[in-house]
């Protein structure tokens, strides 16, 4: 079924903490489960057919930046087709040491994904993490060191006490550590997170009342995208930036509808044709709870996934025709732009997406 | 069965102060129904009903009770809608009866709402039996109770009949009480057939059944009745009653209630308050109080999606096979398409035949604003009936514009006398009457314009008195005023649908709180929506709803794409339910929004 370089996911949803914004199923759990769930994942990699050797990894969380070194290559062992072109660890900030750096790149981990979140220490406090500015800078030092230059760092827009202020002063900090890839996320409170639950009760422990509404979070977005242009980082997705060929491989698989398979808890898998989830709960992947499948639509899929892409979608003839309707409001409202057959989403058109993506799904 | 042997009464109670449980109760002493049984129980057998814990249509059971005098009685027992906008369905089910049990709840007492029905049944001469329920509730104050019943409705109260409807105690004397208290039905059986329909409905196997109470002579199977309001002639195809499962019989004898149905097309024809008499032999005069029942309140229905008017009108039809009192024909809206101008009794009316097209018909709908029926004179001076607002004549050709007028009885607790007076004097109220009724209690006889009753007064009501007043009313004339017709215009095309007359002296501030609470209810768009609110060509208010900012979704979670066609597709469902006006998406709610205009922003 698989016919063209795939990717590989390993979920590993354990953290030292939970942040106050997180509505995953990734948490703090007992050090037993957490030995279960390396044998169930370890189970699940030996299982698989492996017909053909991934192009690139990605051990997301949850932190899998806390995984013992041994049990890491354990699972990254079960892996065929080492050297990945790309093989990406998430790391939370402060977990980061000159042993752990040396160990993930014996492994075969050469791209390191930090959840620095802020460069403001009140911000992060109210996220329920506990690094700094310092810690950040030390750590890039540290993997720079270890051979590990591919580094990425994550931005929230829209954490709770940002101002204008204090978002240039997140911006500044990546001005400073200049790492060829930024992913900025706009906040989505969720109902689920404690964050959510306070807005919607009306507490003050996370911060719930200081959390910048939309209109500011999309103000914080847009000067994102300026500063970051201008630092030669510009968008490609929605929320990833990256110097020039430094884009990440893996993630662009999903945007280009390429395959990848995931293994652990609530992992995701595509494999040209159908959608595979794992059970969501870490406990219900343990209970080997059977993972949902559903047919791709692809047709609707490289539009309101496609169109992520900053480069846009090559849209089909008969596509063209089908959405000519929606395709010309959106034009005429500035959310959409065509150029030699190719349709994007003005700046605009990123920030709406939802609204344009809506209408490339069938009824 | 001789008269001698039949009682005919009713339940009066207020909501929650245990009606359905004494109901069961008596019907499970009487061994009409097992306790299972009871749970499809016909009282109250539509879901709302149930839900909403009012009766909307009456029932008529028949129970079969050996008194302790050892004779065998046929008790019937007549439940009657209890809510102001079937205030006249209620009149036709009391005068179908004999006695009355009043049911009061042992620690809350008498409540208003309660009143006017016992008023009504007392207008009828019918023997009251007051019964104090929930003593067994450890808050039970009988005594207390049995004094205010005296002293606030004035009767006597010394022989209530103290009860758990819940235990089942006191179940027994009620029968009792029902048996010798309760006056025999009087009537003649040797006259000329007269009997009273209180409640019709389509069955579509055999047409209209008709539940009726024989007050002279007798019915019987294949008799030729005729109907005495139309004249039309019927064939009596079958006679029953409810016990409570439909039990046909032969005959309906002078006293006894039952159904009849003889092949009647439409309830329309069946109408609640006429006299049915014997074709060949024909009573001399039908019996008194029938009314010809004319909607009230008025009110647009569309269907959200444009392409289930067909669907719509279906429901409509089948509705008013049910429902005689509902009117409707087609309308068209500029901002909504096609579908219906809808007429009705009241507000509770409205929102039940609405439910249920949505409940039963699975169709998604708009209401508009209910309005009334406005008599224009035009400067021609020809007289023209208007219910819907956008259908006004030109300002240049209206001459006078008269509205229905009401005369409206609000019976509260002096505490909250303040609250009501202003709402009444807000809603362009004229006090006729102010009296003291005794125990702290005051009753007020008001003239309103109804168009101030159809909006949101009733809830209104409740919020001043805290749910302690009752509101009982009935049309009383027209009267010329000052009114105007106010426009809304969203993204400066008018919105027809959002049209509302007002009176002149109001119109500004009508106008501001429309555009505000619209405001609030249609979602920011794509681009900037201006909303304005217009009499004539003149602006009288203005808001601005900025445009939307953000809706996107950052976060991948490794490679989740159902996750994102979820939230999109959910998007696209709430935008379903939103009519789409020229550019804008505007939510159902919207176009309710001025039912609450004039209303102060309390308890939001």
């Amino acid at each position: 079924m698989v016919t063209s370089v795939a990717g590989v996911y390993l979920s590993y949803p354990f953290c030292a903490q939970k942040c106050t914004y997180c509505n995953f199923a990734s948490g703090v759990f007992p050090r037993e489960l957490e030995r279960s769930y390396v044998h169930a994942l370890q189970a699940e990699l030996r299982a698989h057919p492996w017909e053909w050797g991934p192009q690139t990894v990605y051990l997301g969380g949850g932190t899998p930046s806390i995984l013992e070194i041994d049990v890491l290559r354990t699972l990254l062992e079960l892996i065929p087709g080492a050297p990945w072109a790309e093989a990406t660890l998430e790391a939370a900030p402060g977990t980061v040491t000159p042993e752990r750096a040396r160990g993930w790149v014996e492994c075969g981990v050469n791209r390191v994904s930090l959840g620095v979140q802020s460069f403001v220490e009140t911000e992060i406090r109210r996220t329920g993490r506990k690094h700094t500015a310092q810690t950040v800078k030390d750590e890039i030092g540290i993997l720079q060191e270890a051979g590990i230059g591919n580094i990425n760092i994550d931005l929230i827009a829209g954490l709770s006490g940002q101002t204008e202020a204090s978002w240039r002063e997140s911006l500044d900090g990546i001005e400073r550590l200049a790492p060829p890839h930024v992913s900025v996320y706009m906040l989505e409170v969720d109902e689920d997170s404690r964050l959510g639950k306070e807005m919607l009760l009306g507490g003050v422990r996370y911060g719930a009342a200081e959390t910048p509404g939309d209109d500011q979070t999309a103000a914080f977005y847009e000067t994102a995208v300026d500063r970051l242009s201008s630092l030669g980082i510009p968008r490609y997705e929605i929320s990833n930036f990256a110097r020039p060929g430094h884009e990440s491989l893996h993630n662009l698989k999903y945007w280009k509808l390429e395959p990848y398979a995931g293994f652990g808890a609530d992992a995701h898998s595509f494999d040209g044709a159908t959608r595979r989830q794992n059970p969501e709960s870490v406990n219900a992947y343990l209970a080997g709870e059977d993972s949902e499948t559903t047919p791709a639509h692809l047709d609707e899929e490289r539009f309101f996934v496609g169109l992520r892409l900053a480069a846009g979608i090559h849209p089909a003839p008969e596509d063209w025709l089908r959405f000519a309707a929606p395709i010309r409001r959106f034009v005429d409202a500035g959310l959409l732009e065509t150029e030699n057959g190719m349709l994007r989403l003005t700046n605009r058109g990123v920030l709406l997406s939802n609204e344009v993506f809506q209408e490339f799904l069938t009824p | 069965m001789d008269p001698e042997f039949i009682r005919n009464f009713s339940i009066i109670a207020h909501i929650d102060h245990g009606k359905s449980t004494l109901a069961d109760r008596l019907l499970e002493v009487t061994g009409a129904l097992s306790q299972r049984e009871m749970m499809e129980q016909v009282l109250d057998s539509m879901d709302l009903e149930r839900e909403r814990g009012i009766t909307i249509k009456a029932h008529a059971v028949r129970l079969n009770y050996r008194a302790d005098d050892g004779n065998d009685y046929q008790l019937n027992l007549i439940d009657t809608p209890g809510h102001v906008d079937f205030s006249y369905e209620v009149s036709r089910s009391l005068q179908a009866c004999e006695g009355a049990l009043l049911v009061i709840d042992a620690s809350q007492g008498v409540e208003a709402q309660t009143l006017a029905n016992t008023y009504l049944a007392l207008h009828h001469n019918l023997e009251i039996i007051p019964v104090i329920n929930k003593i067994d509730l450890p808050s039970a104050e009988p005594e207390r109770i049995r004094e205010q019943i005296e002293t606030v409705i004035g009767l006597d109260a010394k022989d209530a009949v103290l009860a758990s409807a819940k235990q089942g105690t006191g179940v027994h004397e009620i029968l009792e009480a029902i048996v010798h208290l309760v006056p025999q039905p009087k009537g003649s059986p040797d006259a000329p057939l007269r009997a009273l329909i209180f409640d019709s409905w389509f069955d579509s196997y055999r047409g209209v059944i008709i539940l009726v109470r024989v007050l002279d002579g007798r019915l019987h199977k294949g008799q030729k009745i005729r109907l005495w309001s139309n004249g039309q002639v019927y064939e009596v195809d079958g006679l029953g009653y409810q016990a409570p499962k439909s039990t046909p019989c032969d005959e309906l004898a002078t006293g006894e209630v039952g159904f009849l149905f003889a092949n009647i097309k439409t309830v329309s024809d069946a109408k609640i308050g006429d006299t049915i008499t014997d074709h060949e032999n024909p009573a001399a005069e039908p019996l008194p109080g029938f009314e010809e029942i004319k909607a009230m309140v008025f009110a647009g229905l569309y269907p959200v999606e444009s392409h289930e008017h067909g669907l719509l009108r279906d429901a409509l039809e089948k509705l008013r096979l049910n429902d005689s009192a509902f009117s409707f024909e087609p309308e068209n809206s500029v901002a909504l398409g096609f579908g219906f101008r809808c007429g009705f009794l009241g507000l509770l009316h409205l929102e039940i035949v609405q439910e249920r097209l949505e409940r039963e018909f699975n169709i998604d709908l708009i209401t508009t604003a209910p309005g009334v029926r406005y008599l224009v004179t035009t400067t021609s001076g020809e007289i023209v009936e208007v219910h819907n607002p956008t259908k006004f004549p030109d300002p240049s050709e209206i001459k006078q514009i008269e509205e229905p007028i009401i005369a409206a009885t609000v019976i509260t607790r002096e505490e909250y006398l303040g609250g009501i007076l202003k709402l009444l004097e807000e809603k362009r109220g004229t006090q006729k009457k102010f009296e003291y009724i005794g125990g702290g209690r005051v009753m007020l006889t008001y003239e309103l314009p109804l168009n101030e009753i159809v909006l949101d007064f009733y809830d209104r009501l409740k919020s001043a008195s805290r749910g302690y007043a009752s509101l009982d009313y009935h049309l009383s004339g027209h009267r010329v005023s000052p009114l105007v017709k106010l426009d809304v215009l969203v993204a400066g095309e008018p919105v027809d649908a959002l049209t509302i007359i007002v009176h002149k002296e109001f119109a500004y501030e009508r106008g501001k709180d429309l555009i505000a609470r619209l405001r609030k209810l249609i979602p920011r768009q794509m681009f900037e929506v201006a909303l304005q609110a217009a009499i004539g060509n003149k602006i009288v208010a203005r808001e601005t709803i900025s445009a939307l900012r953000k809706n996107v979704l950052a976060k991948c979670y490794g490679g989740d794409i159902s996750r994102k066609r979820k939230l999109l597709e959910k998007q696209k469902e709430g935008k379903k339910r939103m009519k789409r006006v020229g550019r804008v998406e505007i939510p159902q709610e919207a176009f309710l929004a001025v039912l609450k205009v004039g209303q102060t922003e309390e308890g939001e």
